[in-house]
């Protein structure tokens, strides 16, 4: 699918690049900024944007009791989750791509989100046939870690799977078939379990699967942006190897990268930032996927150095933009998210795709 | 969570989703027309029997041995000479009828006509129950001697019933509408009684119809009022023949109900009521046209959304748009499978900012959860209003019942 025929690479690409993207990024982050507030400003309640400065500068009086706590405890923490959502998926739907050299290739795609589905069903579902599961689901704070440490081994199983099957396996195509299969056989076993349980458990699941932003604050937020950040830590620290990787492992050695250790680092930093954020979202599609060609569609670029913080910023630009449409004000009900990146998703894929029809040059 | 409409036995989640977009058509066909005992019996065709001589004979015992509906819409009982007809009605489609069951003396033959209904020998002898309501329809008729199989042994209260399970008298059916149609076939029960969706027939059931094992769908949930939805219990009185134990039974329930009702309307005050659960972003909140509201409003409760009809039975909201009511609430109702304040609290924080949490006002239906985690409030609770009624009217106006304990209900501690 992706040749390692490009003569430049990294070196060649990166002083150019790096020109251009500053201020490419700047705007990025001011748009990110603006959909930040926007987020906080929109929702079902109607509350005029001067008043939710206010609030959020805690200024609130004493008649704006309702109105604080919904931009300080429904909004803002909903906000601040989109942000570190949007960035973490993309960061990890970007990584996934370089390291399988394919521009399918997603958390989701890959049997990530499958992995961590089903840890989640473990915890939530298994817990009505096993009594020691009912347990865990009464713990309630220490139940929702299990559900995050549950979701995250899920994820990191998956992925350990998918690429130890890797090294046997040459050919992206299969590999990409391999994950299939493994999210299938993932999928199976949740189906399994929610035909032999009770009906509320699995609503409870369902409204899982649909992802949802709210319900994060405190100390799980405080957990999940901890999570995502050591992530993209761990991504921003492996943008060279990506670069390399990008030529094909072979000249990837040659160049001195040990392979075996960027592709732990790689691992470890997608579990984190998959299993995290589907442990406490949901899997919420499609974010992983298309922001890293929205992103290359934009800079120009396969330098990681560039695509790695532009792709954050995309990500978070659109998960923000996403949650203000799923609460659109005047209407009481809130979208699931998931619904909302794919209903929105796929068509900017669609256009850029079409538009440039080079994904695959774009991509290598 | 909301109140599914469904007893939590084997229901199955997609039949709580067929449910809800049933109920869209019911909205416009029941819209109003809530109070009970109102403009009903214009709705059912009056028994014609085709025997008038024999009937007259003996007046009194016939009177005895009859049984009517005054409050349900989803069923009908007639009488016709020695024989009874249950129709299943379905709101949803103009009150057409989706199912009869000709109910003859065991042992008589089958009569001229009818050709549309499926045939039922009584009193039935053994009963399959597939939901928990069911099983309290049973016991409610003193009848649980009559049950030999259910859904899920785990899901029954009743103190007979639980008997029975542990003395092995009761087989576990299947799950949901998958049942366990071996078992069944070579158990041969009476009837077995699922819960569905009335319009559905009975197609789904052909195998066990065609080996003689009668299947009868209750649809009680399409039913918007508490009361409504006990009635169902003449359905099975009819099967029995304890036609006078229910009609005494039933009676002293409504006439509970109707008494707690009129107490609670002489309250001064309203208290601000919130139902249910967020589960992340959604909290469904029950409707107007929803039997939960009508509890609410019986037990003289100011409830946010009652004058807010959704085609699903309940509204999807979204966490900000109930946060100002929850926020205000002098009570909040229904947490779940909650029993502590700190599993509340844990659950999310942000619910201390509650009046009714703040005020200590968290009450939740499972007083009465059993090991196996079956909650009887949706067993018993369902042929009991009158004792769900007193409940609320206890939590909401302790002053007009000074007396007497909470029997489903308990405070959040």
């Amino acid at each position: 699918m992706i040749t390692a025929q490009h003569p430049a690479g990294a070196e060649v690409q990166a002083p150019q690049a790096a020109r251009r993207p500053v201020g490419w990024l700047l705007a990025l982050a001011a748009l990110v900024a603006v959909a930040f507030v926007l987020d906080v400003a929109l929702g079902p309640v109607r509350i005029p944007l001067p008043a939710v400065m206010r609030l959020l500068l805690g200024h609130g009086g004493p008649h704006d009791t309702a109105a604080a706590f919904i931009v300080n405890q429904i909004r803002l923490p909903k906000a601040l989750t989109a942000l570190v959502v949007g960035m973490g998926l993309a960061v990890s739907g970007l990584q996934m791509q370089t390291l399988f050299r394919n521009p399918l290739a997603g958390p989701s795609v890959l049997g990530l989100t499958a992995g961590a589905g089903l840890g989640v069903a473990l915890v939530m579902l298994a817990g009505g046939s096993a009594a020691g599961g009912f347990a865990v689901r009464q713990l309630g704070l220490s139940g929702s870690w299990a559900l995050v440490l549950a979701a995250t081994t899920g994820a990191a199983l998956v992925l350990l799977l998918v690429l130890a099957l890797s090294v046997r396996v040459r050919d992206n195509a299969v590999m990409l078939i391999v994950g299939l299969m493994i999210a299938s056989v993932t999928g199976a076993v949740v189906s399994l379990w929610q035909y032999f349980s009770a009906p509320e458990q699995i609503q409870e699941y369902l409204l899982w699967t649909f992802g949802a932003l709210g319900g994060v604050t405190g100390t799980h937020l405080a957990v999940l942006s901890t999570v995502v950040l050591a992530g993209l830590g761990l991504a921003f620290a492996s943008a060279k190897p990506l670069n390399a990787l990008l030529l094909g492992e072979n000249y990837a050695r040659s160049l001195g990268l040990n392979v075996r250790a960027s592709r732990t680092l790689l691992i470890a930093s997608t579990s984190l930032l998959a299993g995290g954020i589907t442990a406490f979202c949901g899997p919420i599609g499609f974010v992983g996927i298309a922001v890293p060609h929205l992103t290359r569609a934009l800079l120009r670029t396969a330098d990681h150095r560039v695509l790695l913080p532009g792709a954050s910023l995309v990500g978070a630009a659109l998960v923000l933009a996403c949650d203000c449409l799923a609460q659109l004000p005047g209407s009481q009900t809130a979208l699931p998210i998931n619904v909302v990146t794919s209903l929105l998703g796929a068509p900017v894929v669609l256009w850029v795709v079409l538009r440039g029809r080079n994904i695959r040059s774009a991509h290598a | 969570m909301t109140h599914p409409p469904l007893s939590p036995g084997r229901a199955g989640g997609a039949r709580h989703l067929v449910a809800r977009q049933c109920c869209a058509l019911l909205l416009a066909l029941l819209w109003g027309g809530c109070l009970p005992g109102r403009g009903q019996p214009a709705l059912r065709p009056a028994p014609v029997p085709k025997h008038p001589a024999r009937l007259a004979a003996p007046a009194a015992r016939a009177a005895a041995g009859r049984t009517r509906v005054q409050y349900a819409k989803g069923f009908t009982i007639a009488y016709v000479g020695n024989y009874k007809v249950i129709s299943i009605l379905s709101p949803f489609e103009q009150k057409t009828t989706a199912a009869r069951y000709l109910l003859v003396p065991r042992g008589t033959a089958r009569p001229a006509g009818y050709p549309d209904c499926r045939v039922i020998e009584t009193p039935i002898r053994s009963l399959v129950a597939m939901s928990s309501m069911h099983i309290a329809l049973a016991d409610f008729l003193g009848a649980a001697d009559v049950l030999v199989g259910v859904g899920d042994l785990k899901y029954a209260s009743a103190p007979r019933v639980r008997q029975r399970i542990a003395a092995g008298q009761i087989f576990e059916a299947g799950l949901g509408k998958q049942l366990n149609n071996e078992l069944l076939i070579s158990r041969h029960p009476d009837l077995v009684m699922t819960t569905g969706w009335p319009g559905e027939g009975l197609n789904t059931f052909q195998t066990l119809s065609a080996a003689g094992v009668p299947v009868m769908i209750n649809s009680e949930w399409v039913e918007t009022t508490p009361l409504a939805r006990a009635e169902w219990v003449k359905v099975l009185a009819a099967l029995l023949n304890k036609e006078a134990l229910v009609n005494e039974q039933f009676g002293r329930v409504a006439r509970a109900y109707q008494r707690l009702a009129a107490l609670a309307q002489t309250a001064v005050r309203h208290p601000s009521v919130v139902v249910g659960m967020p589960f992340k972003d959604v909290w469904y909140v029950p409707d107007a046209n929803s039997y939960m509201a009508r509890f609410l409003r019986d037990a003289g409760a100011a409830y946010h959304w009652d004058r807010t009809t959704s085609p699903s039975g309940s509204l999807a909201l979204g966490f900000e748009a109930v946060a100002p009511v929850a926020l205000a609430a002098e009570y909040w109702l229904h947490t779940g499978s909650l029993t502590s304040k700190t599993g509340l609290l844990a659950q999310d924080a942000r619910y201390a900012a509650f009046a009714s949490v703040k005020a200590g006002r968290v009450f939740n239906n499972n007083r009465r959860t059993n090991a196996q985690g079956a909650n009887d409030y949706w067993e018993s609770g369902a042929l009991r209003p009158d004792l769900v009624l007193a409940d609320l009217i206890r939590i909401l106006h302790p002053e007009l019942l000074p007396r007497g304990a909470l029997h489903y209900y308990q405070p959040l501690r």
